[in-house]
């Protein structure tokens, strides 16, 4: 297999391939580093290389209860964004890969369609919706707007799991006399769990990131942490912004984590 | 499997699981047919039933020119990552065990950095007295700080930086698949690097690179964050001028004209192109 790398590169070509991957992973990972080192700076600007180890920016960003506060609504928000997504999502993904109807993969497509649209069309069209249902402001107006965006990663997710294994076994279960919904308990919820779960977790990050919809439909009781984040930024750029964007990091590299651990215990994979 | 499914057909629940749609039809309805349904009328219709939005959008003053940028700054983005992503795609694709493991890890956790940090990140990087400035006057290529921020350079770069996961994760499924007995065969037969790779390899990438480019290309036209942090005050993509109008000036109908050419941009994107990019992107995320 290396004879075959090297016939095609030869040496200059394996020295050329090594330094574009070394550049790219330095461009990839270089600015996120710098942010993180300067967190720890002990000035009242953000200096690098930093010039003495401190933590007194993490401090200062512990005792603002705003940042405590967002950091809340964030998760309470990204949690019932992925209850609400798991749920939508799944049902969608049951109907389109088990109904059997043709018209019903346009209506997959309907589903996908708010990932690939700028949120901003979405948030300008929600913003007035949320009005006439008093929702303007409220927990609900961002849960509902992150479910809009969140539900297509569930839906692709589920969707995969559920053609990964063979319908057959439904079929079997409901042959056997269990009704609709034993045969969703016990033979495809099993067999979909782990895609549920990846797909709840992808919803909560999505949730966790999101900054257009949070700037239209969020009000200052339900502000979430990109929103302040970005308040704080068109501001100044003071060592707590660095200090919360690690914290961020640092979590969300956890979630990543986290899903990538149930990704290889449940191979949701379907063979190829 | 398809047999087997086939066989059955007589058999199959698809009427009951009908049942289950009501509920994701009803809510995409309400909050999310509706609401872009709604920012398309009033377009038209608010504060008269007229195209006089569209004749402000299109006629003199920014509003045609910043839709002509965002679309020249989104093919800009769209070729840089191509021109990035394709060698270091090629030669991940090659990889194997920790080293292949490394590389999409770095990918998908880049993909997963919220684009706020990233985007503020490089708004350090950038500022006068920050790491690039000291970086080019320490190699002698500027004699003082040059401005970086604010212009299309650092807009560019920006967003290079947080869309090249969309064009690295497609092309590495595809290149993946490609069948390495076929350069073998092509290269016993004497075929030249140059013309193996031209009449081979670049052919049985390209649907990895439709479906990077439509990905890439669409959701660079609905960037926000990253050319408002780098690019604010001087550089003014789509997205950045509707949410203006609409949360500055309070102008919704011309926000709606804006975002509805915006709209009906992405979804001719999407139709022509979009199939291909979610087979793709869908089978490289999970």
């Amino acid at each position: 297999m290396m004879g075959r790398a090297d016939a095609v590169l030869g040496v200059a070509g394996r020295i050329g391939a090594a330094v574009l991957l070394a550049a790219f992973v330095l461009f990839l990972v270089a600015p996120v580093v710098v942010i993180v080192l300067m967190s720890f700076t002990d000035q009242l600007y953000l200096t690098f290389p930093p010039t003495r180890f401190a933590l007194r920016w993490y401090a200062s960003a512990w005792e603002q209860s705003r940042w405590l506060r967002a950091a809340w609504n964030s998760i309470q928000i990204g949690t019932a964004t992925a209850l609400a997504s798991v749920a939508l999502g799944t049902l969608s993904a049951l109907a389109v890969t088990r109904g059997g109807r043709r018209w019903l993969l346009p209506f997959g497509s309907l589903v996908v369609a708010p990932m690939m649209l700028p949120h901003v069309i979405i948030a300008i069209g929600l913003y007035p919706t949320m009005l006439d249902l008093g929702l303007s402001g409220s927990y609900a107006a961002v849960v509902i707007g992150h479910t809009v965006v969140a539900t297509p990663l569930v839906f692709t997710t589920v969707a995969a799991a559920l053609r990964g294994y063979d319908h057959a076994l439904e079929l079997a279960a409901r042959t056997l006399g269990a009704n609709g919904w034993r045969t969703f308990r016990f033979v495809t919820l099993p067999m979909i769990a782990g895609g549920l779960l990846i797909g709840g977790i992808f919803a909560f990050a999505v949730s966790f990131d999101e900054l257009m919809l949070a700037l239209f439909l969020a009000g200052p009781r339900t502000e979430t942490l990109p929103r302040l984040l970005w308040e704080h930024l068109a501001q100044s750029v003071t060592p707590t912004i660095a200090a919360v964007a690690t914290l961020i990091l640092a979590f969300t590299l956890l979630l990543l984590v986290a899903a990538e651990t149930l990704r290889r215990r449940k191979a949701v994979e379907p063979p190829p | 499997m398809a047999g087997i499914g086939r066989a059955a057909k007589p058999w199959t629940l698809g009427r009951g699981y009908l049942l289950l749609l009501p509920l994701p039809c009803g809510f995409l309805a309400v909050f999310f047919v509706w609401p872009l349904l709604r920012v398309v009328l009033r377009s038209v219709l608010d504060p008269r039933p007229n195209f006089s939005n569209y004749a402000k959008v299109l006629g003199a003053g920014p509003y045609a020119h910043i839709l002509l940028y965002t679309i020249e700054i989104a093919a800009l983005v769209t070729a840089i990552c191509l021109l990035l992503a394709y060698p270091v795609a090629a030669l991940t694709a090659r990889m194997r065990g920790g080293a292949l493991q490394v590389m999409t890890g770095l990918i998908v956790a880049s993909l997963w950095t919220s684009a706020v940090i990233r985007s503020y990140a490089w708004l350090i990087l950038f500022q006068r007295y920050g790491v690039v400035n000291q970086a080019l006057i320490a190699l002698g290529l500027a004699g003082a700080p040059v401005r970086i921020l604010q212009t299309t350079t650092a807009v560019a770069i920006g967003m290079v930086h947080v869309l090249l996961p969309f064009m690295l994760l497609p092309l590495i499924a595809t290149m993946r698949r490609i069948d390495p007995t076929l350069l073998r065969a092509g290269r016993i037969l004497g075929a030249a690097p140059v013309r193996l790779f031209l009449r081979v390899y670049l052919p049985l990438s390209l649907p990895g690179v439709n479906a990077g480019v439509a990905l890439v290309f669409i959701t660079s036209l609905g960037f926000f964050i990253t050319p408002s942090l780098l690019g604010g005050g001087r550089t003014t993509m789509a997205a950045m001028i509707i949410e203006e109008e609409a949360d500055t000036y309070l102008d919704w109908p011309l926000a709606s004209a804006i975002a509805t050419i915006l709209l009906a941009l992405t979804v001719v994107i999407y139709l022509a192109y979009g199939r291909l990019a979610r087979v793709e992107v869908t089978r490289s995320l999970r």
